[in-house]
């Protein structure tokens, strides 16, 4: 068994390099791929050496950028952690972070894992990593192709978390209805973390919202407070349930347009007033289950406001690049609720904006590309003086632009990306920010376009 | 188009909006703004009545198995009779995915629940084990609105038609009502039922036109619509027929011609 975990980590190294040598990309999914073909229960075993065992982040929206988060604090409390970080986060992407970080033995060079995990991957995570503690972010409509129905899909989570030991714990999104009715049957603890001022408010639900009816009676739930999405204060006037109590929240949430956001954090402990360099109300919710996290994982005030201090962004969630005397705002923007915050955030930036918007319809973005007209682009419309359109469903994205109301004389498509990128900074005057909105895979073949480029640093050298 | 009003109702907005389904209202807003035609938006939800003779035009999307509970059981009152009255006396209508499976005559889920439906649809539904996935290409055989529909299917019902209502169309690419018989959705009198999503209208502006057109004729008496730059919606359509074509290797021609 020894040798079989030694060849398949070997491979999983090798792959890697060689995928990185030829450019073919972070590597990320790839070896994992090679590995478990070759020796199955290599993450299993893995896993098992990490002394300070294994967390796993899940959720629709935010996992990348809690992970994130939670390791730079993981790190200030002098923990090292082993990390998918570019947000390939099925099981192959994990295995392989595993395997390179580890020696040839497969022995890992850090003490705890932090993975981040695809919803749909979750109870096979859970199986094979024996989690201490499992942080759940929020779950949307988020490519119901590839995920099935959200009520399913909670099942299935339900499941996972049900199998948990006695002795591990469950950090939840107190504002996400869905997530927050999770674990009930779990023999682990149940903790909570939301937003608790309410002046972040939006005034109505959007369409986008999704589970905004009661799962035990299927009423509909009554919202006192809104945040984004389904995210609020709620209860079910029916059968009473409601929102559970948070053991960790922000209490004084100060926006700051796309420059982030002053947050007041309250915990069982203590309370902290911290500067989040990233932008959105949905990075508050990131904040806090990350703060969560780290204090569950018995770390204190002093490494979480270390960790968010010294935060370097997450992949394409709000980088600020600079590309022949522009700047690129680089945004993922992967399904309704994550785009319409960032058009909520870009409303801060005035009208007569460049954009670039990318659509691709790859098996890691979901196939079907419906989701744009669950978007609130109406809003976004009047926003741009020009807008070019680019990826593989660059029509459907401008189709989209034109019945939201903006001018097609604005609007430009580009089936091919450079094309799309060049026409984009020849809009923009010297010195001008290009407000890049990108898919998943969009956002990965923007970057890698980049540092082809020279603009900026390839993926893997680490945010 | 001085003097044109068009009321469209959205039933269930808030439920039956899965993949982007209110895609398709946009565009009937849109496209009636464009010609100067008014046109207002009303939206019926659980327990809101509904009057047959309010409406030109209804639209009903796509929704989860729970929302689908709560609307069909809404249906089950006079509101169904109400749609149906509706229906008869010429309003034009689209239902889409569940909303279609609701108007037919029973959905039987794949977990052994029944499902009532209004019987506005001569259609029967049985949900599968498996779901059909994927990007679609169909023969219309709509009379006015002749041509290829792009869209994209995600359901696990198979839906079998009777004789008192005739397909949309025929399958080109992608599985349709059933997977086995190549028909996609159902059309009786001026109401089109599909399992099309991708918002099925923006790319497919002449059904969008037919439906607002037939919806006019029911209080309006006009020929047809002034045509609108529809340059970038064919473009979006041809884009997504390229799509279809080479994921299923169909033949260029194929789509043209004409099916048996």
């Amino acid at each position: 068994m020894e040798l079989r975990l030694a060849a398949a980590v070997a491979a999983g190294k090798a792959t890697t390099w060689a995928s990185r040598r030829l450019g073919l990309g972070a590597g990320s999914n790839f070896p994992g791929k090679v590995m478990l073909r070759l020796h199955p229960r290599a993450p299993e075993e893995m896993a098992a050496r990490l002394p300070r065992g294994c967390v796993l982040v899940s959720g629709t929206n935010g996992k990348t950028t809690t992970s994130n988060l939670l390791a730079a604090m993981l790190r200030e409390g002098g923990m090292s952690p082993v990390h998918n970080r570019v947000g390939a986060n099925l099981v192959t992407g994990i295995t392989a972070a595993l395997a390179q970080a580890s020696d040839l033995a497969g022995n890992p060079r850090g003490d705890i894992g932090l993975f981040e995990v695809d919803e749909a991957t979750l109870p096979a995570a859970v199986t094979r990593l024996r989690p201490r503690l499992v942080i759940i972010t929020n779950l949307f409509r988020d490519q119901l192709d590839r995920y099935g129905e959200l009520e399913t899909l909670a099942r299935k989570m339900d499941g996972a978390l049900g199998t948990l030991s006695p002795d591990a714990k469950v950090l939840l999104n107190a504002d996400d209805p869905l997530v927050a009715s999770l674990g009930k049957e779990s023999p682990a603890s149940l903790y909570y973390y939301g937003i608790e001022c309410e002046e972040v408010t939006e005034a109505s639900l959007r369409h986008a919202a999704d589970s905004k009816h009661c799962r035990t009676c299927r009423t509909a739930l009554s919202f006192s407070a809104h945040y984004f999405g389904h995210m609020g204060k709620y209860f079910c006037p029916r059968c009473g349930s409601s929102r559970p109590e948070t053991h960790f929240s922000a209490v004084r949430v100060r926006p700051r347009g796309t420059a982030g956001s002053e947050v007041s954090l309250s915990t069982p402990r203590w309370e902290a007033d911290l500067d989040l360099g990233l932008p959105g109300i949905y990075n508050v919710h990131n904040l806090l289950a990350a703060a969560g996290g780290a204090c569950l994982l018995g770390l204190g005030r002093e490494e979480v406001t270390r960790g968010v201090a010294g935060y370097a962004t997450a992949f394409g969630r709000g980088e600020r690049i600079p590309v022949d005397g522009r700047e690129l705002f680089l945004v993922l923007s992967k399904n309704p609720t994550g785009f319409n915050e960032v058009i909520r955030t870009l409303k801060g930036e005035g009208t007569g904006l460049v954009v670039l918007a990318a659509l691709n319809d790859r098996i890691a973005d979901g196939r079907d590309v419906s989701w744009i007209w669950d978007v609130d682009f109406e809003e976004l419309a009047p926003l741009p003086r020009h807008l070019v359109a680019t990826g593989t469903r660059a029509y459907d994205m401008a189709l989209r632009m034109k019945y939201a109301g903006l001018d097609p004389s604005r609007l430009e498509v580009h089936g091919d990306l450079k094309g799309a990128l060049r026409a984009a900074l020849e809009r923009a005057r010297e010195g001008e920010t290009v407000y890049a909105l990108t898919t998943y895979t969009a956002t990965l073949d923007l970057r890698r376009l980049l540092s082809r480029l020279g603009a900026a640093p390839a993926l893997w050298e680490g945010n | 188009m001085k003097g044109l009003d068009l009321r469209i109702c959205h039933l269930y907005p808030e439920l039956m909006n899965i993949y982007g389904d209110r895609g398709n209202v946009i565009a009937l807003v849109r496209r009636c703004a464009w010609r100067g035609i008014e046109v207002t938006v009303g939206a019926l939800s659980l327990g809101d009545p509904l009057d047959p003779g309010r409406y030109d035009l209804y639209f009903i999307g796509g929704g989860q198995d729970r929302e689908q509970m709560l609307v069909c059981e809404d249906l089950s009152t006079e509101k169904g009779e109400a749609l149906r009255e509706a229906v008869e006396g010429g309003a034009a209508l689209l239902s889409i995915c569940g909303g279609y499976q609701l108007l037919g005559k029973s959905f039987l889920t794949w977990t052994g629940e029944y499902l009532p439906g209004i019987s506005l649809f001569d259609v029967e539904t049985v949900g599968g084990d498996t779901r059909f996935i994927g990007n679609v290409a169909v023969r219309c055989e709509l009379e006015g609105a002749e041509g290829v529909l792009v869209g994209f299917e995600n359901h696990s019902g198979r839906t079998r038609l009777g004789p008192g209502c005739r397909p949309l169309g025929r399958v080109l690419s992608g599985h349709g009502n059933n997977g086995e018989d190549g028909t996609e959705g159902c059309v009786y009198r001026k109401a089109v039922g599909t399992y099309l999503h991708g918002s099925l209208l923006p790319k497919n502006p002449r059904l969008a036109d037919w439906l607002i057109l037939n919806a006019l004729r029911r209080r309006h008496d006009l020929e047809g619509l002034p045509p609108l730059d529809d340059s970038l919606e064919q473009a979006a359509h041809g884009a997504a027929l390229a799509l279809v074509r080479r994921e299923r290797r169909l033949p260029a021609r194929a789509a043209r011609k004409r099916s048996p």
